[in-house]
C-alpha cells in the first residue's frame, strides 16, 4: 500500500478528530498536495460536521421524576439492608459474648456448688448439669436463629407489598 | 471537578448528588441509550435501570477513575443484555426506519440564522439520523460517543472495553458505512 492509499484510509479518521499529531501532520502535507485526496476530504467534512451536530433527544420530565424517585428508594433499601446486616453482626457477636461469659459464671458457680456438696459430690451429676447447659445454649441458639429466619421472611413480604 | 465531587458525596450516602448527578447527565445517558436500542421505551427504561445500578454499585467505584466511562459502561451493559433478550439479531444487523419515529427533528435546537438554513441543516441531520439508524449496534454506538458525546478515543474503549485500535477501526468502518448509505439513499445529492 503506498503513501496516497494509507492517506486515504485516514481521511476518515481525521474527519472524526481521531489521528494522533504525526497522523495529523502527514495527512495535512499529503492533503495539500493530493487533489484527489483534498476532494475526499472535502467529502468528509460536511457529514463529520453534522453528526457533531445531531439534536439530542430529551428525557421527559416524568422520567427523570420517576428514576429519582426509584433511584431514593433503592437507596434506602440500601441504607436500611446495611443497616440489618450491621445489627445482626453486632447481635450475633454479643450473643458469642454471653455465651462465653456464661460459661465461665458456670464454672464459677459449679465449682462452689461442688466445695458446697463436698466429698460426697457425684462427678456423674455435674457432667450431667454440663450436658444441660450445652443443650440448653444449643436450644437458645436455635430459637435465635428461628426468629431470625422468620422475621426476615416477615420483612421480605412487607417490602413485597410496599 | 464537580463530577467527581458528586461522585464523592454519593458515595457517602448523599441523595442530592444522585439528583444532581442524574441531572447532569441526562441528556447524554438517555442520548446513547437511544441510539443503541432505538426505541424510547426501551430506552427511558433502561435509563432508568441504569441509575439503580450507579446506587447498588457506587460504592465499589474507585473515585480517581473517570465516572463518565464507568457510568457509560453499566449501560452499555444493562442495553447489551437487554438487546441480546428481546432482539438478538438487533446486535449485528441493521433496523431501519425506527429510531426516527421518534420525531427528533421537532426537537432540534438550531442557531442556523435563516428559515431555509435551518429547514436545510434539520433535512441534513433527519437524512444522517435515518442512515445512522440503518447501521449496526457497534457502529451506532461508536459514533454517538465520539461525535455526540464528544468521548476520546481512549474512553471510548473503556467503555466498549476493547482496544484503541479496535475502537478506531470501527470509528472508520462506521463512517465509512454512513457514507454509503448516504450516497445510496440520496444518489447524486450532497453526501457525494
Amino acid at each position: 500500500m503506498n503513501e496516497h492509499d494509507k492517506i486515504r484510509e485516514l481521511l476518515a479518521l481525521a474527519a472524526a478528530d481521531a489521528l494522533t499529531s504525526a497522523e495529523e501532520k502527514r495527512v495535512a502535507e499529503h492533503v495539500r498536495s493530493c487533489i484527489a485526496c483534498s476532494n475526499e476530504w472535502e467529502a468528509w467534512r460536511p457529514m463529520a460536521s453534522e453528526l457533531r451536530r445531531l439534536p439530542t433527544p430529551q428525557p421527559s420530565s416524568w422520567l427523570l421524576q420517576a428514576t429519582l424517585a426509584r433511584a431514593e428508594a433503592k437507596f434506602t433499601e440500601q441504607a436500611e439492608h446495611d443497616w440489618n446486616r450491621r445489627v445482626v453482626i453486632f447481635v450475633v457477636a454479643f450473643a458469642w459474648l454471653l455465651t462465653i461469659a456464661s460459661w465461665e459464671v458456670f464454672h464459677i458457680v459449679s465449682g462452689r456448688f461442688e466445695r458446697l456438696l463436698g466429698p460426697q459430690f457425684s462427678p456423674t451429676s455435674f457432667r450431667h448439669t454440663l450436658i444441660s447447659f450445652a443443650a440448653f445454649t444449643a436450644l437458645e441458639w436455635l430459637a435465635g436463629g428461628v426468629a431470625a429466619v422468620m422475621l426476615a421472611i416477615r420483612q421480605r413480604g412487607e417490602r413485597r407489598l410496599v | 471537578m464537580a463530577v467527581d465531587a458528586d461522585v464523592v458525596r454519593l458515595r457517602r450516602g448523599d441523595l442530592n448528588a444522585l439528583s444532581e448527578l442524574i441531572n447532569r447527565y441526562q441528556n447524554r445517558l438517555y442520548r446513547y441509550l437511544l441510539r443503541i436500542v432505538r426505541q424510547p421505551a426501551e430506552a427511558e427504561d433502561l435509563f432508568q435501570q441504569t441509575w439503580l445500578r450507579v446506587v447498588e454499585k457506587i460504592r465499589s467505584f474507585d473515585a480517581s477513575r473517570n465516572f463518565d466511562a464507568w457510568l457509560f459502561t453499566l449501560a452499555r451493559n444493562l442495553a447489551i443484555d437487554h438487546l441480546r433478550r428481546i432482539r438478538p439479531e438487533s446486535l449485528d444487523e441493521p433496523l431501519a426506519n425506527s429510531w426516527h419515529s421518534e420525531n427528533v427533528v421537532d426537537r432540534i435546537s438550531s442557531k442556523d440564522r435563516t428559515p431555509l438554513d435551518h429547514a436545510l441543516a434539520a433535512e441534513r441531520r433527519t437524512e444522517i439520523s435515518e442512515a445512522m439508524a440503518g447501521l449496526p449496534m457497534i457502529y451506532r454506538e461508536v459514533l454517538t460517543l465520539r461525535f455526540e458525546d464528544e468521548m476520546k478515543i481512549e474512553e471510548i474503549a473503556q467503555v466498549t472495553a476493547v482496544p484503541v485500535s479496535t475502537v478506531k477501526s470501527r470509528l472508520r468502518r462506521s463512517l465509512e458505512q454512513l457514507r454509503d448509505a448516504l450516497e445510496a439513499q440520496y444518489p447524486g445529492g450532497r453526501w457525494q
